[in-house]
Parts: structure tokens; C-alpha cells; sequence
């Protein structure tokens, strides 16, 4: 790491008197800057509006009620979507399919990101032999490829979980599954980017010098170097929710992914294969609606990445 | 420098076993081979019964794992039913090189059916990689060097907008659009599907035009990270301070892009590069099934939805042996291109 | 010093270069230009006549003996012969024997044990060695042997001995009497190309021949097979019969839907398999024309009725649950909407076997009313208000579980809702295809309340069935057993047992209209959808019928337009 050389600071009056601005306060400034990654921001809210807020306006039971005779209607004044091959109604269906996938995405990194950073300190912190087991097997998870180890491990449990029924819907248990493979299969990335911030931090003097006041390893390691680490954590699970989405669709496309009647966007769109061009509507949305959120999510995490990176150039 | 890629091969081995015994647990209760033996109609119990003994299906996971891994010519199975076990196996593990033979293509050596098809996945992922990062470059210099103009915003825009829809969709898409609508519209049309046209046959010309929709549609996807990546990485070098000299000497540009700049923001590409090159192995799993390129990733996919242990486990392995070479190999490069760079001795 | 960026370019180039290189072995590439039509060949050679088929997907082996896949035995009318094939209308057609035996021409004996088949002259191998009787009887040797590990030995297991007292007669001897005597035969193996490689080996299992059959008895020879790409088949000059009009036959894998779809209407396919019944318009206007052609499939439902009361919910082993069920289902609904309207309800296990189907079986008609008020005077009524069923304490509660594709998740969603209408619970279930159907998996455990597959007498056109078999039923001694219902009818079960040994076809349709009756009655079985086999044929393709067991069996018959 080059160490650049900087002049030193010349303290004005008004720099004297106010505080220094705090990590929160510039990164925002910097992010305010990144236009992109404001309308990401905005997009991203307005989906969520529409996926959890949309529930209130129609029932669960009206998406998930299915008519045969009305199968196949292009969009019209009764369903504003058009209906499905079996005659629901899709808009109602992606409003309750895209909380299936916005909650996939949001704890699919949170079982990634958890592991992630529990692997990556242990190891960066302690090193060793616990340093050199755990990259080990991070290397081993790594040396797989993503979409073998999606399509093993959705074989490997797939149907043995009943219903759930939480929030006060009822869904197939293959959700939970998803979300433990994905993020089982994700971690790897960010247990690296964790460690290698552990080794270069822990030699920092406010680590010695919590050591000398005799602060546990586990204070110093989630209270102390974490937060400073915090950065590159912050943008790979921003980054990860928009890879969670996709890969959701990616494993419904090949058959294993959320199990219907549970609607996600991903498994709709797998149902939309055979009906491309006599039945456009069936994956127009769903479509528009992963694109616009892993765009989104992608715009905020590139914003986010400039504004939290020190040696970003665009301050 | 050689002591330390001496250890890290031998890291590689204790790896490989792990993987290979993670592999090997998830496969072996993720699918019954027999169960899809009956082809439209189920399995005959009698059948059934007897294709679990003769493919030693009964014997116990970790009994099949060692026979996997050593062989089983050392030991005498029961083939026949008759509750004595009298034949000795022909098996003589992956160890001394014998990866089994396939459950579904029966008797064929799996090293033979992983073989056939991987010459067709390597040049569609070769091809695709080159389109990938000699485009990525091009895109990635010139947004870089025009950081902020409308094309940089433009392609920005464009690529994110890539990166961000699922590639079965884009396959499909561009085979609907290219393929099928094209030639009802009597534009000139590109074919839908398979690596040739049977009416003509398999031609250089006749591959590379069928090359075209595969590898545009995975090309998308990785272009897009790629030319981010190195316009980041070139904007990051280009604001260094040895660049403002060279530029303050009056070097010309052309020199001090391609030569100062690039060259040293290439390392990280190769690094991408080098770590991705063995995932080439399993082929885009995806695009091939869509544009029916008979490839290893749709190999795996036929094949684990059968529950073909012997050619999924050859397939894992020989991908994890790959990456594993591929990184020392990357780590070797990386050092001879950075004289920063050295490893502990 | 430039190392790196020329690095690059070279790299580059010379990655491209090879690729262009290697490819390079083939013939003069005259440059393709997108927008030529793929037909007329530019050599002014006699035109080949070349049919192009689309199989969804790749055989696994093409020795009948290591394969049962559908792909793989419909080759065999290709390359192989069988003893007798079936037009299309499922009726038999001596092939290699002179006449069908039976019982007024000696063929069968009077006790159904003994059966003789005369061979018809002249016939032989594609390289001119007489196909005689010893080819028979190594079949049925090699299927019984313990050192070939065959994908399935039946009938050949049922027989005691095969016997050759000339090359032209074979005599077959069987334990009890066989009725299901027609399903055998179904394709041959050369006695004088592998009888040296079992000798040598032990076992056929590794044969060069089991992936390349060079040597074959059919209209075709193999030419060769690029797993997962094509497979291609030639004519056979040395062919004993008429030999086909159609020079070659290329077959392609594109095992994806949506892409064998765009194929077809591109025109790069002649012949398309298994059509999905919402892509037939877009067919149709492309200019092909759909068939169907019944195969004895059906979609139905089978259900957990566990005898011993162990497994599975005491609802559903309530006759008048089932009942219930068969009137509250739409059936007519499901088949007019998913699957516009091109099959129909079977009423009957053996809907696609008119002769045994006699006299048919009529349908439950639709009525929830009806279904309602049989629960209610069953004692099945809702006594804590939850919206479900209950009887002495006992939810209705089911899982319904079934494979993974699109149209029986479609099904599930609908009779979900349907059944709820009348107050019994569904918790649906889906599972991959190698997993529903192992062993082990949720249908044989008997976790599965309401299963559903496509299914039909086993060896059709024969009617014979096993799986309702007491003995069939899986045991800790027994985990292969085929009664994944748990059922024993004892009644059921003579009858079944009884059929199997009535060669007399008019006995044995007495047997099974009894058996048909018993199923309607206790409702075993519930008809969802007849399942036939739906071929899309091109526009160049004439003189082409199907058949529900070898389809290809006219293919002597068919040409091509000059087109």
C-alpha cells in the first residue's frame, strides 16, 4: 500500500471553531454528488413501496386465485397486467412476488455477509492455523463454480420443507432454501475482502492500545476493527442483494428455484419461456421489474463504493 | 520464490480432497440414478433391486467414496445376487487415474464422455473471453480517458443495464429477435440453434456463424463488470503522480496511455482474468442449453438431473484441479510482471 | 519496454487464429452469408435426401439392452429390428416372424407357456450375416446375465429357456403362462459382433458397439453420434426388406423448449417431439402440422390408501374422500383451458386400449355440490371453523406432490383452489425427477398423499399392470417394491394376478373390465389428461404416420418434397 504524501494542513479560523465532518457526514456529501446513484436510490424505495405498500391495496388471496377460464388475457381494464396460464392476475402477482425475491435478496446477505465477515475476522484476526483452516475451506467453496454448487445444493434439499407461514403470509418453504443457498454459496468473496482488512488493521496502535487496557478479543474484534472495515462491507452486501435477485432467477430458470404457487419475479419469468411472443406481458413485467431493481441496486453500490473509498478520485 | 509455489501446490492437495469429499456427500443424496432407468414408465422393482447391487449402489457413502477414490479392484462384490461375493471389481479409482464409467451412458469411461464435449465449450468460452476483454479494454480506456463525457455516461448506462438482466432472458431474447423474427421479416437471419446447419455441414463457417448469439449473450454479462473494472483501475493510475510526469515530459498520448498506464493497470486484469479462465471449464451452463451447443455445462446439467455421479464428480474435480493450477499459475505471472512482488521464502 | 499491452494483442491474435485454424480441417468453407437458404447444396451432386429431426433429449445408449429412454427405443425402427411392430392404430405387424402366434396357429400353447415364432427368409445384419435364431436367443441370454448390468431384464427374466431347433423357428419357455407375451423382442443384438467381446470381456457393459451399433438389421445403418449435438443414420444397402426413400436421417439435440420451437418455425427442423400444447398455434401458422398420437399414458392421480392404517392421512383412505375428490375437480375445465382442448378425460386406466376399456368407464362428472354433501354424510365436517374438514379430531388435510414442469404446477395451483372450495386442504409439494421417483424419495416412503405422473399399462398395447400388488408393497425386506399406494384390495389383487396369466385375450378382458369397475368404484386412480405423444411434422415431410409404440414404423414410407 503506497503511502501518498500530502501537504500539511493549514488550520483556517472557521476550521478551528467547527468539528471535522465524521465518516457519515462525508460520505454523504460525496455520495450526494453521484446522480445515479441518488435515482437508484429513489427507484429502490418506490419498489419497496410497491412490493410491501401494493399488498395493502390488494389481497393475497386475490393473487394467488386462479381462474382457467381467464387464462391468458393480454393487460385490460379488469388486470391491469394481464393474467397468467392459469388465469391470475399478474399484477398482484409481482406485488407479492416481489416481496418473496426483495426478501431473498435482503437475507440471502445477511446469511452472506454474517458468515462472511464471522469467517473472514476469525481468520485475518487469529491467523495461524485457524487462518490457514478457514481459507482452506473458503478456497475449497471457491473453487466451485457458483451455479454447480446452486443446482447440487437445490437438489440436495429441495422438497423436504413444508410451508411457512410468517408475516401473515403463507409460503413454500423452498424460500428459506434459496436463501440459505445463495448466501451459502456467496460468502467466499467477502470473507476475503474482510480478512485481508483484519491483517492490515490489526497492527493499527488503537488495536495495541485496546489490548493494553485488556478489552476481550471479541470486543476488539466486532467493536473495534469492524467498524473501521466497514466500507468495503457496506458496498459488497449492497452489491450482493442485486447478485441474490439474479441468481434467484438464474436457479428458477432451471427448475429449482422457489417452488409455485409461491410467485417470485424470477420463477415468473421461468414460466414466461414458452410464451415469449404470444404472451409478452407474462414476462414484461417481471422482467422490467428485476431489471429495474438490480439496476438500481447496482447504481447505489457504485455510489456507495465511490463515496466510502478513500482513494475514489471523484471528490 | 520456489520453496513458497512448491508449498502452495501441496496446499492444493489436502483442497482438492476436501472438495472432493464436500462434492461427493452433497451428490450422493441429491439423486437416484435408477429412478429415471425405467425411461416413460417407472423402474421395475426386480430391475431396481438388481441395478442397486450391480452398480453398488447399496454399499454404504463413505464404502463408495473409497471405491471412488481407490478403486474397488481390490475387493469382490456380490454381482449375482446369490449372497456370496465373488467378483472382483474393475475399478481402479481416481487416484491412479481411473475416473469410473458413466450410470447413464453405460460402460462409456468418463474421461470419454467429459472429452467429447469439451473442445465445443472451450472454444465458445475462448472465443467469448476474447471478445469480453479486448472489447472491455477498448470501452474501458476510452471511458476512462473521457471520464464524465456523454459516451462515458451513455455506456455506462448501457452496460449497467447488461449487467443487470438475468442471461437466459438475453439468450432468449436475442434467438427470438435475431433468429426467428429476422427471417420472417426476410432480413438476413442467423441460425437459431446447434454448433451447424446438418443441410451443410460442420464447417469453420458454418461454427463460427453459430457461434455468434452464444457468444454475444454471455459476452454481455461479464463485458460490462470487465470495462468497469478497467475504467476504474485506469482512472485510479491515471491520476498518478508518475503519469503527470510523463505527461509533463511531453510524452505522446498514445504512449503514455498504452504504455505507462495500461501496463500497470493490467496486473488486476490478469488476475481477473487468470482466476476466470478455469471456470471456462464449466461452460455457461445456461446458454448452452438454450442454444442447444453440446457443451460440458449442459453435460452437468443432463447429467446431475440423472444423478451420474461418476461424470459429475470427473466434471468438479477436473474444474477444481484446473482453478487450482490456474491460480499458482496466476500468482507466477503476476510476479514476473510486478517486480514489487515477493513472496515470502 | 512493451511487455504487457503486446503481450495482450498477441495473445489475442493468436488465441483467434487458432480458432480459426483448428476448425480449419473441414471442407471448403465457402463463406456463409446470413440470409442463404441452408437447402440447396452448391455441388452438382445428386441431391441427398435428408430429413432433419429434433429430439429433446440425448440418448443415453443406443443398445436396447442399457436403454429404456423413449429417444433411444424409437431409434430402433431405424437401425434394429423388432420382432413385430405396431401401425397406428397400436395394432401388431409381424416383422421379422412370419405370422403373429396365437393360440389357433400353434404359435402360442394352450397353456400359455410355450411360444414359437417363425422367422421370415432372408433376413440379415447390415453387413450380410444371416440374422437367424441364435440372435434371439443370445438376446435373451445377455439380458440375463448377472455380469451385464442391463436397465431392465424383464420379460426376458420370465423366461426359463429360449431354443433354436432350427435357424428359422425360436421356441420360448416361460415359468407361468405370460399373457403380456407382446412386449417381447423389442430389439435385437448381434450374436456374431458381441458374443466375441462378452468372451473376451465378461461383460457387454463396455462395447464399442453400445454407443456406435455399426452393425444393425433396419431400414438405416448407424453413421455416427456426436453426444449432445446429432446422431446420424444412412441407408442400409444390404437391408433385407424395401428399402426406404429417404437417404439420411439427421437427428438433432436441443433439449430446450422455447429453442426447438424457433427451430421448427425457422425451418431447421422436419420433425419435432413432444410439443407442448400451447406452442401448436405458433406451429401452425409457421406452416407444420401437429398430431397426436395416444401412447397409453395418461396424467392421473394415485393415492395413499394405506391397508395397515400407518401411513399417510386416515382421510384420504376414506373411500368417500376420494370420491369427493374426483367430483370436485374441473376436469374438463383444466383440459378445455391448459391444454386447448386437444385431449380428453380418461375415464379408465386403459382409455387408450378400446378392447379392454369394455365397456367403458364413465367420468365423475363435476360437482362440488355433490362432493359437499358426500363429505358431510361421511361425518367430514368443519367442527372448529378453520375452513378444513375434520373428523374425530383428524384435519383433511393432504400433500399433493408431483415433478417439476410447468403444466402440473399449473394443475396443483388450480385443484389447490378447487378442493378448497370443498373444504379439504392441499399443502403442494415438488420435487426433480431423479429424486420423486428414487427409492427413496418422498413417493415410495409414502410421504406423499396425492401423487401424479403420467402413467399407463406397462408394457402397452398390453393391458398388464403390477402396481396395486400386495406383494408389490415396499418393506424394510422389499424397499423396491412398486405399490407406492400401500394399497391391498385383496379382490384387486386376484384379479391382477389373474390377468397376467389369461393368454386367452377374450378372458383377460373380462378380468380387466372387473379390475376397471373396482378401480371407479374405490376410485384408485383418477384420470387427470390422456398423455399422447405429439409430433410436429414439416412441411417436407410426406407419407408419415405414427404409432403409439414405434413411431417410426412406416419410415420406409417416407419422402420428402423437392422443397
Amino acid at each position: 500500500m503506497t503511502i501518498e504524501a500530502t501537504h500539511i494542513p493549514v488550520l483556517t479560523q472557521d476550521e478551528l471553531e467547527t468539528p471535522p465532518l465524521s465518516l457519515g457526514e462525508l460520505t454523504w456529501r460525496r455520495f450526494r454528488r453521484h446522480k445515479l446513484a441518488i435515482f437508484g436510490a429513489v427507484v429502490l424505495v418506490l419498489l419497496f413501496f410497491y412490493s410491501f405498500g401494493g399488498a395493502l391495496f390488494v389481497s393475497e388471496k386475490y393473487a394467488n386465485f386462479n381462474d382457467t377460464a381467464q387464462h391468458l388475457l393480454g393487460p385490460n381494464l379488469m388486470h391491469l397486467f394481464g393474467t397468467d396460464t392459469i388465469g391470475r392476475d399478474i399484477l398482484a402477482r409481482t406485488i407479492y412476488g416481489g416481496q418473496i425475491s426483495l426478501l431473498i435478496g435482503l437475507f440471502a446477505v445477511i446469511v452472506e455477509t454474517g458468515l462472511g465477515i464471522v469467517v473472514g475476522a476469525l481468520a485475518g484476526y487469529y491467523g495461524g492455523i485457524v487462518d490457514n483452516i478457514l481459507m482452506r475451506i473458503t478456497e475449497a467453496m471457491l473453487n466451485i463454480p457458483e451455479i454447480f454448487l446452486l443446482i447440487v445444493m437445490a437438489k440436495f434439499f429441495g422438497g423436504k420443507i413444508p410451508d411457512i407461514s410468517m408475516l401473515g403470509r403463507t409460503y413454500s418453504g423452498s424460500v428459506i432454501l434459496i436463501v440459505l443457498i445463495i448466501g451459502g454459496t456467496s460468502w467466499m468473496y467477502l470473507a476475503r475482502i474482510v480478512r485481508a482488512e483484519f491483517l492490515s488493521l490489526k497492527e493499527n496502535e488503537f488495536v495495541l492500545a485496546a489490548r493494553a487496557t485488556g478489552t476481550s478479543n471479541f470486543r476488539i474484534i466486532f467493536l473495534h476493527i469492524l467498524p473501521n472495515s466497514i466500507a468495503p462491507i457496506v458496498v459488497s452486501a449492497t452489491l450482493g442483494v442485486a447478485n441474490a435477485i439474479l441468481s434467484e432467477a438464474y436457479i428458477s430458470f432451471l427448475g429449482l428455484g422457489v417452488q409455485p404457487p409461491t410467485a417470485t419475479w424470477g420463477n415468473m419469468l421461468d414460466g414466461a419461456n414458452n410464451y415469449l411472443d404470444s404472451a409478452p406481458w407474462l414476462w414484461f413485467f417481471p422482467a422490467l421489474l428485476i431489471l429495474l431493481t438490480v439496476l438500481s441496486i447496482n447504481f447505489l453500490g457504485d455510489g456507495l463504493r465511490d463515496a466510502l473509498d478513500p482513494r475514489s478520485r471523484t471528490v | 520464490m520456489t520453496r513458497y509455489f512448491i508449498r502452495r501446490f501441496l496446499q492444493g492437495i489436502p483442497l482438492l480432497f476436501i472438495i472432493s469429499i464436500i462434492l461427493f456427500v452433497m451428490m450422493m443424496n441429491m439423486g437416484d440414478p435408477i429412478a429415471t432407468m425405467g425411461g416413460r414408465s417407472m423402474v421395475r422393482p426386480e430391475d431396481r433391486a438388481r441395478l442397486t447391487r450391480q452398480l453398488g449402489l447399496d454399499k454404504p457413502i463413505y464404502v463408495q467414496y473409497i471405491y471412488w477414490l481407490i478403486g474397488n479392484d481390490w475387493t469382490k462384490s456380490d454381482l449375482d445376487g446369490d449372497g456370496i461375493a465373488e467378483t472382483t471389481g474393475t475399478r481402479r479409482g481416481i487416484l491412479r487415474g481411473d475416473f469410473g464409467t458413466s450410470l447413464v451412458n453405460r460402460g462409456v469411461p468418463v474421461l470419454q464422455v467429459i472429452g467429447e464435449r469439451l473442445p465445443n465449450t472451450l472454444i465458445l468460452m475462448l472465443a467469448s473471453e476474447v471478445v469480453v476483454v479486448l472489447g472491455a479494454l477498448l470501452v474501458g480506456i476510452y471511458s476512462a480517458l473521457h471520464q464524465y463525457s456523454a459516451f462515458d455516461h451513455f455506456i455506462t448506462a448501457a452496460l449497467f443495464v447488461g449487467y443487470s438482466m438475468p442471461i437466459f432472458f438475453i439468450a432468449l431474447l436475442s434467438m427470438y429477435i435475431f433468429a426467428v423474427l429476422f427471417k420472417r421479416w426476410g432480413l438476413p437471419y442467423l441460425p437459431t440453434v446447434g454448433m451447424f446447419d446438418p443441410q451443410v455441414g460442420k464447417t469453420t463457417g458454418q461454427v463460427l456463424l453459430h457461434m455468434i448469439l452464444p457468444v454475444t449473450s454471455m459476452s454481455i454479462v461479464s463485458f460490462a463488470s470487465y470495462s468497469r473494472y478497467i475504467r476504474s483501475t485506469m482512472l485510479e493510475v491515471m491520476g498518478q503522480d508518475y503519469i503527470r510526469t510523463a505527461k509533463s515530459k511531453g510524452l505522446p498520448r498514445p504512449e503514455i496511455i498504452f504504455v505507462h498506464a495500461l501496463k500497470n493497470a493490467s496486473l488486476p486484469i490478469v488476475t481477473v482474468v487468470g482466476l476466470d479462465l478455469p471456470f471456462l471449464l464449466g461452460g455457461a451452463v445456461v446458454t448452452e442449453r438454450i442454444f442447444a451447443w453440446p457443451g460440458t455445462g449442459r453435460l452437468f446439467l443432463d447429467h446431475v438431473s440423472r444423478g451420474d455421479l461418476p461424470v459429475v464428480m470427473g466434471i468438479l474435480m477436473l474444474i477444481a484441479v484446473a482453478v487450482v493450477v490456474f491460480q499458482i499459475l496466476t500468482d507466477v505471472v503476476y510476479a514476473w510482471l510486478d517486480p514489487r512482488i515477493r513472496y515470502e521464502s | 519496454m512493451l511487455k504487457r499491452p503486446v503481450l495482450n494483442t498477441v495473445l489475442a491474435i493468436l488465441i483467434v487464429t487458432s480458432l480459426i485454424l483448428s476448425g480449419c480441417g473441414g471442407a471448403t468453407s465457402t463463406p456463409i452469408v446470413p440470409g442463404n437458404t441452408p437447402q440447396a447444396s452448391q455441388t452438382p451432386e445428386t441431391e441427398k435426401k435428408v430429413a432433419t429431426f429434433i429430439f429433446t433429449q440425448d440418448f443415453d445408449s443406443l443398445n436396447p439392452m442399457y436403454s429404456n429412454m423413449w429417444f433411444s427405443a424409437v431409434t430402433q425402427q431405424l437401425w434394429n429390428c423388432w420382432a413385430w411392430v405396431f401401425d397406428n392404430n397400436n395394432e401388431p405387424i409381424p416383422y421379422l416372424v412370419t405370422e403373429m402366434p396365437s393360440i389357433q396357429n400353434g404359435g402360442i400353447s394352450a397353456d400359455g407357456m410355450t411360444f414359437t415364432l417363425h422367422l421370415k427368409d432372408g433376413l440379415k445384419w447390415s453387413d450380410n450375416v444371416p440374422l437367424t435364431s441364435e440372435d434371439f436367443r443370445f438376446t435373451w441370454a445377455m439380458h440375463t446375465d448377472p455380469k451385464n448390468t442391463v436397465a431392465s431384464a424383464y420379460p426376458y427374466d420370465k423366461m426359463t429357456s429360449v431354443e433354436t431347433p432350427d435357424a428359422q423357428t425360436v421356441v420360448i419357455h416361460f415359468a407361468d403362462p405370460f399373457a403380456p407375451w407382446i412386449i417381447m423382442w423389442k430389439g435385437l443384438v448381434p450374436a456374431h459382433i458381441l458374443q466375441p467381446i462378452y468372451d473376451a470381456e465378461g461383460t457387454l457393459d463396455n462395447a464399442d458397439w453400445n454407443m456406435h451399433p455399426t452393425v444393425g438389421c433396419g431400414p438405416y445403418n448407424f453413421a455416427e453420434w456426436e453426444t449432445g449435438s446429432f446422431a446420424r443414420f444412412t441407408t442400409n444397402d444390404n437391408f433385407w426388406g424395401t428399402k426406404p426413400k429417404i437417404d439420411e436421417i439427421f437427428i438433432r439435440f436441443v433439449p430446450d423448449d422455447a429453442s426447438q420451437i424457433a427451430a421448427l418455425t425457422a425451418g431447421d427442423g422436419d420433425l419435432g417431439t413432444f410439443i407442448a400444447y400451447n406452442d401448436i398455434p405458433k406451429l401452425t401458422t409457421a406452416g407444420l402440422n401437429v398430431v397426436t398420437q395416444p401412447s397409453g399414458y395418461d396424467e392421473g392421480l394415485f393415492f395413499l390408501d394405506d391397508t395397515a392404517n400407518k401411513i399417510g392421512s386416515p382421510g384420504l383412505r376414506d373411500v368417500a374422500v376420494r370420491q369427493a375428490i374426483a367430483m370436485a375437480i374441473d376436469r374438463e375445465a383444466i383440459n378445455r383451458d391448459l391444454l386447448l382442448g386437444k385431449t380428453k378425460v380418461p375415464a379408465s386406466y386403459w382409455d387408450s386400449l378400446p378392447f379392454y376399456n369394455n365397456p367403458a368407464q364413465k367420468n365423475y362428472t363435476y360437482n362440488p355440490v355433490g362432493a359437499n354433501a358426500l363429505l358431510d354424510q361421511a361425518g367430514w365436517i368443519d367442527s372448529n371453523n378453520d375452513g378444513t374438514r375434520d373428523k374425530n379430531g383428524v384435519e383433511l388435510e393432504l400433500t399433493y406432490g408431483t415433478t417439476v414442469r410447468e403444466i402440473r404446477q399449473d394443475v396443483q395451483a388450480v385443484i389447490k383452489q378447487q378442493l378448497a372450495a370443498v373444504g379439504i386442504k392441499i399443502d403442494i409439494q415438488t420435487y426433480a425427477n431423479d429424486l420423486y421417483f428414487s427409492q427413496d424419495g418422498p413417493a415410495a416412503q409414502g410421504q406423499i398423499d396425492i401423487m401424479e405422473w403420467s402413467d399407463g399399462p406397462s408394457g402397452f398395447p398390453d393391458p398388464d399392470i403390477y402396481y396395486w400388488l400386495c406383494s408389490e408393497i415396499p418393506t424394510a425386506d422389499y424397499p423396491a417394491g412398486g405399490n407406492w399406494f400401500y394399497t391391498c384390495d385383496p379382490d384387486l389383487d386376484a384379479l391382477i394376478q389373474l390377468q397376467s396369466t389369461q393368454v386367452d385375450p377374450t378372458a383377460r378382458q373380462a378380468t380387466i373390465s372387473q379390475i376397471n369397475q373396482i378401480f371407479h368404484d374405490k376410485v384408485y386412480w383418477l384420470g387427470l389428461w390422456q398423455d399422447p405423444d405429439v409430433w410436429a411434422i414439416g412441411p417436407r415431410l410426406l407419407n408419415v404416420k405414427f404409432s403409439g409404440v414405434t413411431p417410426f414404423f412406416n419410415i420406409t414410407e417416407w419422402d420428402l418434397t423437392g422443397k
